[in-house]
């Protein structure tokens, strides 16, 4: 099966790729691992004049300390790299538990964490070739007006399913952006637009190039929970992270997040004062934590797996993950 | 008499584990595949599929597409307007629909174009005005259909064939038994995904001759189809079967792409390839049909099965194909492995808008057998017996015949139990199901990583199922009298000594050529027949493996051979094989009796030589010059097999489905746990025993049995073709269609039984198939033993098996089994098949209707 005609740009600055990245803004697109992009070039998805791979740019791979002692993450690290330092699995095992569960070893080679962080959302209706999504009519994110999730409404309901993102989420992590007008950082949070058919919130030229996970998450307790059909390859269909700490005066640090669930990753709020009201009593009752995850979590019929046994997965996965990190 | 290894020199070959003779091929890279074919002024081929699922095509308009730069022609279904099909009552598709579209995938214009992606792109440009037509994707529904939802006008409500076969008296036995179990199973369609997709490249000749190479299990279907689609005659066309990826019953008939690339060839007067997407192989599908099967089994108090009945729907797709085969199939073979006098099946196979469905393997026989072992499970507790013991009281004790008529002269089933019960610790280690009893094994592993935090205990359980199949169909599809195979076995007379003789040393003397060559028109698609042949072709003349070449599926040159499906190769090719080395050897043996002056039947084969009985002896090579007659340039041993006609089966309609020179054998104990909470299932382990009556390799039968058991697991756990409430395949590819990956994929070991068939070669039969059809419902029992969930419908998904555990929550505690999300019998469909409103809109995807 081919892929279409483009002409592929392999800037050496980062610079450069911003400047292309500006210059062909909606006729472009990124190339990083290629993982999701090229079955979706496949599928007929994008059909991109230019494709700038990002993949020969100096200074964007790798695992540093910043002078403060926050860790750096180079966008275009690859993601088993991720998975398998040793001193990023001892500091924070949580992103690395999320990170060695992705996709398959062969893909984990060739994904980066920075395309990980700004994958296309996902949907059944979506994720198919051109004859399939003319056979029901295109949808709002595809060349169409309606949603085969939602059919009367107008917002696109594909899932975001990254899993290194609710674990970065959860670590309070940052990312920066190179843009026409120089890099910003930003909680990794406001990457996230919430809508399923222009999921990330970037403008033109910007690219994300770096994360950065704060030293004061090291050491936190986690546990990621993916749930999936088969147990390598696919994509999660419910996830959570949860990142804790109990702190010497008593008093409980964490944060809880969802992916595959929702058009963005949800880092679930209210969840501090929630837990400590679970914790103060004996036994700890965990149910209103539940119920707080259940109300974040919007899963659609965006999968041949039912959208009601997602959501008891991820109430679950809430309580299983509490339990791990309490114990 | 089964012919036994006579001789050390063919011990030593026949039964030896033994290395493909193409894994180099293979394994370095230098074999070819069709879609690694390229010729001189190849164009390529991409098909048109129709977006709709039900519509009457009123014209093609492919004047934009014919105006892209690269676009040589564009062909329709006018350009090759006749039908086929693989069986005489079934010719009902062309290559290219010249009227109608029946499915969302069918075929409506071929682009062909100086590259893939041109003619990919010239695709959308072309211009097909349909008028939309009722469509029906639950074959209950399509049962019901007024005229316009009729797919074919020949085939009123939509049913292609029906079937009622009725012998003793079932009902009165059901009156008479002590326990009956009645249920009504849904198995969702499941297709081959063989990692090859299907390929095909034409070339038209000088003179006028087609060449086809193409990724085939059934080259000389192929070749009849080709001459009939393209009103030549067979001599002019030449198949060639490269190197093939699996086929597992996908390539068991012929492919639109295979009369679409010839046709475009004429039409483009140049060589075309076309290699099928992922998705595309997926609308070509042939795949084991979505099947409802109401069963119903009675036995008396003692276990002795009485009667079993059963009502089956399978939902064929758009067109024929084996259709009626698969349907009887599932009848055939429901009640002929065990001991039953009473036996009634009335099933129907229907037509309904989705991709037409074909052999799979385990053709026909998978679905039934899961209803029926799943059902025997219940009917031993009814009972209070052991599962396993239910099945012993059973047995057939043959030689005999069925109640069906299908004879039965090998049947190592007894062994297969025993060896499985006792490999798995059945006795010891099952408690049987029983409220609030311990967990009865613990592999020590836990639960997989997601739970391991802090899963429940998990108890394990255990379940057994047995499965058979076909040893190739006794019956040919077309023709009753048919050979079913030939093969030649020649020998050339010796070259010359090279100048300077053996003292020259090296590079001459280590690489002897073959000594005899094996010309088979058999299908080698990765199960090993050409191994197989060139095994049994060295043992019978006493030559080292090396010595034998194999030249095998090239029309032009190799003779007739059915194909590689029903499991036939080893029994009909292997006899066949073996009778053309007999006859070689029967020919050399009367040349040097009158040389020796000794009875022909004195002078044997053996270790590279041809010995007499008084201390004679010439190398093979030698004994073939001295054969020669005057003139030759070699001798030709042929063999040809065809079943016998005792093997063929009774006289009732449909009665020739199902009959086998040879039935092969499986037990299985599958051992898995469920996590209560999530529904997951995990397999821990599946011991398979399998009769094949002879591994005459033991490494590939082996192989054989891993993959049957792996293939089967998919069906069992996560494998399903799901579709939209208006008719789309809802996961055309690999990764919404989940094949298990080895995460998944539980050890397996495997036993191998040999029965010794008394008419197949060496006393083998088929290992290739019957060992996949046990393994869901084991999984399904074992699934019982753990949790206590009777489930009717694979695959066995955590949200269906949370369901069934909800359900038994709910229940009231009458020591039944739950049963919810699950339908039972007598009610109308269950959640795979409600209504279908040919919504143009999409919906939530539906499993299986």
């Amino acid at each position: 099966m081919s892929l279409p005609s483009f002409q592929l740009h392999r800037p050496r600055e980062l610079a450069e790729a911003v400047a292309l990245w500006t210059e062909h803004g909606a006729a472009a697109k990124l190339l990083a691992g290629g993982t999701d992009l090229i079955p979706s070039l496949k599928q007929g998805l994008f059909a991109p004049d230019h494709l700038i791979d990002l993949g020969a740019i100096a200074g964007l791979t790798g695992i540093s300390r910043a002078a403060n002692g926050d860790w750096l993450i180079g966008a275009m690290t690859r993601i088993h790299e991720v998975a398998e330092d040793p001193i990023l699995g001892r500091e924070f095992p949580l992103l690395a538990a999320a990170a060695g569960q992705i996709a398959s070893p062969v893909l984990r080679r060739m994904g980066t964490l920075g395309g990980n962080l700004c994958l296309d959302t996902r949907c059944l209706w979506y994720n198919q070739s051109y004859l399939w999504r003319q056979s029901c009519g295109f949808c709002l994110k595809k060349n169409g007006a309606v949603c085969h999730v939602a059919p009367g409404g107008r917002r696109c309901w594909a899932a975001f399913s990254a899993d290194t993102a609710p674990a970065l989420l959860v670590l309070d992590a940052s990312v920066e952006i190179a843009g026409p007008a120089g890099a910003r950082w930003l909680p990794l949070a406001e990457l996230y637009s919430g809508a399923g058919d222009h999921p990330l919130r970037l403008g033109r030229g910007e690219i994300l190039s770096r994360v950065r996970l704060p030293a004061a998450a090291a050491g936190m307790r986690g546990s990621y929970q993916k749930f999936r059909i088969r147990n390598s390859i696919d994509y999660p269909l419910a996830a959570l992270a949860l990142a804790l700490r109990r702190e010497a005066n008593g008093a409980v640090t964490a944060r809880l997040a969802l992916t595959a669930l929702n058009p963005a990753p949800v880092l679930v709020a209210g969840l501090e004062r929630c837990l400590a009201a679970a914790l103060a009593a004996d036994p700890p009752d965990l149910a209103a934590v539940v119920q707080l995850v259940n109300r974040a979590a919007k899963p659609l019929s965006t999968s041949t797996v039912p959208a009601d046994y997602r959501r008891e997965m991820v109430l679950i996965q809430a309580r299983r993950a509490l339990e791990a990190c309490l114990a | 008499m089964a012919s036994r290894p006579q001789s050390d020199a063919a011990r030593a070959i026949i039964g030896a584990p033994t290395a493909m003779v193409d894994a180099p091929r293979k394994t370095s890279g230098a074999g070819a595949y069709t879609d690694d074919l390229a010729v001189p002024g190849m164009l390529h081929g991409k098909i048109l599929h129709s977006h709709l699922p039900h519509a009457r095509i009123r014209g093609v308009d492919a004047g934009a597409a014919l105006a892209l730069p690269g676009v040589r022609c564009v062909i329709t279904g006018a350009d090759a307007p006749t039908a086929y099909g693989v069986l005489p009552i079934g010719k009902d598709e062309c290559a290219l629909q010249p009227d109608k579209a029946r499915y969302i995938g069918d075929n409506i214009a071929c682009v062909v174009a100086e590259s893939e992606r041109i003619a990919a792109a010239a695709l959308p440009l072309i211009r097909v005005e349909y008028e939309p037509l009722p469509a029906y994707f639950d074959p209950e529904a399509a049962m019901a259909a007024p005229a316009a939802g009729w797919l074919h006008d020949h085939r009123p409500r939509n049913i292609e064939k029906e079937y009622h076969h009725v012998f003793g008296d079932p009902d009165a036995a059901l009156a008479r038994a002590a326990a009956v179990c009645r249920n009504r199973y849904v198995c969702p369609a499941v297709t081959h995904a063989a990692m090859e997709p299907h390929a095909t490249l034409a070339r038209f000749e000088p003179d006028g001759g087609l060449t086809v190479w193409s990724s085939t299990q059934v080259p000389y279907y192929l070749h009849k189809t080709l001459a009939r689609v393209l009103q030549m005659s067979m001599e002019r066309i030449r198949v060639i079967k490269p190197m093939v990826g699996g086929g597992f019953g996908g390539k068991s008939e012929v492919c639109p792409l295979e009369i679409v690339a010839a046709v475009a060839a004429r039409r483009a007067g140049a060589p075309v390839k076309i290699t099928y997407s992922r998705e595309e192989v997926f609308y070509t599908h042939r795949g084991r049909p979505l099947q409802l099967t109401e069963l119903e089994t009675g036995a008396a108090a003692d276990g002795t099965i009485l009667a079993v009945r059963a009502r089956v729907i399978q939902d064929g797709g758009a067109y024929c194909g084996y259709g009626p085969v698969t349907l009887l199939y599932s009848g055939a073979l429901l009640g002929a492995m065990y001991d039953i006098p009473n036996v009634r099946w009335d099933g129907y196979r229907v037509l309904t808008n989705k991709p037409a469905c074909g052999a799979m393997r385990g053709h026909g026989t998978v679905n039934t057998r899961f209803a029926f072992e799943a059902q025997l499970d219940e009917l031993a507790e009814r009972l209070g017996l052991d599962p396993a013991e239910l099945r012993r009281r059973n047995f057939l004790q043959p030689p005999c015949r069925t109640v069906n008529g299908l004879r039965v002269l090998s049947y190592g089933l007894p062994e297969c139990l025993e060896t499985v019960v006792a490999a798995s610790g059945w006795r010891e280690r099952r408690t049987g199901r029983a409220a609030g009893a311990p967990p009865a094994v613990n592999d020590g592993r836990g639960p997989r990583r997601a739970d391991r935090a802090s899963a429940p205990s998990r108890r394990h359980g255990l379940g057994v199922a047995c499965s058979h199949y076909v040893s190739g169909a006794a019956n040919a599809v077309d023709r009753a009298d048919a050979i079913h195979s030939t093969v030649y076995v020649e020998a050339a007379a010796p070259l010359p000594a090279p100048a300077g003789g053996a003292s020259g040393g090296g590079a001459a003397s280590d690489a002897a050529p073959p000594a005899v060559a094996v010309l088979t028109g058999t299908a080698e698609i990765g199960q090993g027949s050409d191994t197989m042949q060139a095994q049994i072709v060295a043992a019978a003349l006493g030559l080292p493996l090396a010595a034998v070449a194999v030249i095998a599926a090239d029309s032009a040159i190799t003779p007739m051979d059915l194909g590689s499906y029903s499991s036939r190769v080893t029994f009909m090719a292997g006899n066949a094989a073996l009778r053309a080395a007999e006859d070689l050897k029967q020919q050399i043996a009367a040349a040097l009796a009158r040389r020796w002056n000794c009875d022909p039947e004195a002078i044997r084969c053996l270790g590279g030589q041809v010995l007499g009985p008084s201390g004679q002896a010439l190398s093979f090579a030698a004994a073939v010059a001295a054969a020669l007659p005057p003139g030759a340039a070699h001798l030709r041993g042929v063999g040809t097999y065809s079943p016998p006609r005792e093997a063929q089966g009774g006289d009732f309609k449909g009665a020739g489905v199902g009959p086998s020179p040879a039935y092969s054998y499986s037990a299985q104990v599958a051992e898995v746990s469920v996590d209560e909470d999530s529904g997951q299932v995990t397999v821990h382990k599946i011991w398979a025993a399998h009769d094949c009556g002879r591994a005459l390799n033991p490494v590939a039968v082996e192989g054989q049995v891993i993959g049957s058991v792996w293939m089967g697991l998919g069906q069992a756990l996560s494998e399903e073709m799901a579709y939209t409430r208006s008719g789309q395949l809802a996961n055309p590819g690999l990764l919404d269609y989940r094949v298990p990956t080895i995460l998944d994929s539980p050890p397996v070991e495997a036993f191998i039984v040999e029965s010794l068939d008394p008419e197949g070669p060496f006393g083998a039969k088929e290992a290739g198939e019957g060992s996949l059809a046990a393994v869901i419902p084991a999984i399904a029992n074992a699934i019982y033993d753990a949790a206590g969930i009777r489930l009717y419908q694979p695959p066995f998904t955590p949200d269906r098996v949370l369901r069934a555990l909800q359900a038994r929550a709910a229940a009231p505690a009458s020591g039944q089994a739950a049963t919810a999300g699950q339908d039972q019998p007598e009610t109308k469909p269950g959640p795979a098949s409600g209504p279908p409103p040919p919504s143009p809109a999409g919906a939530p995807p539906q499993a299986g209707g």
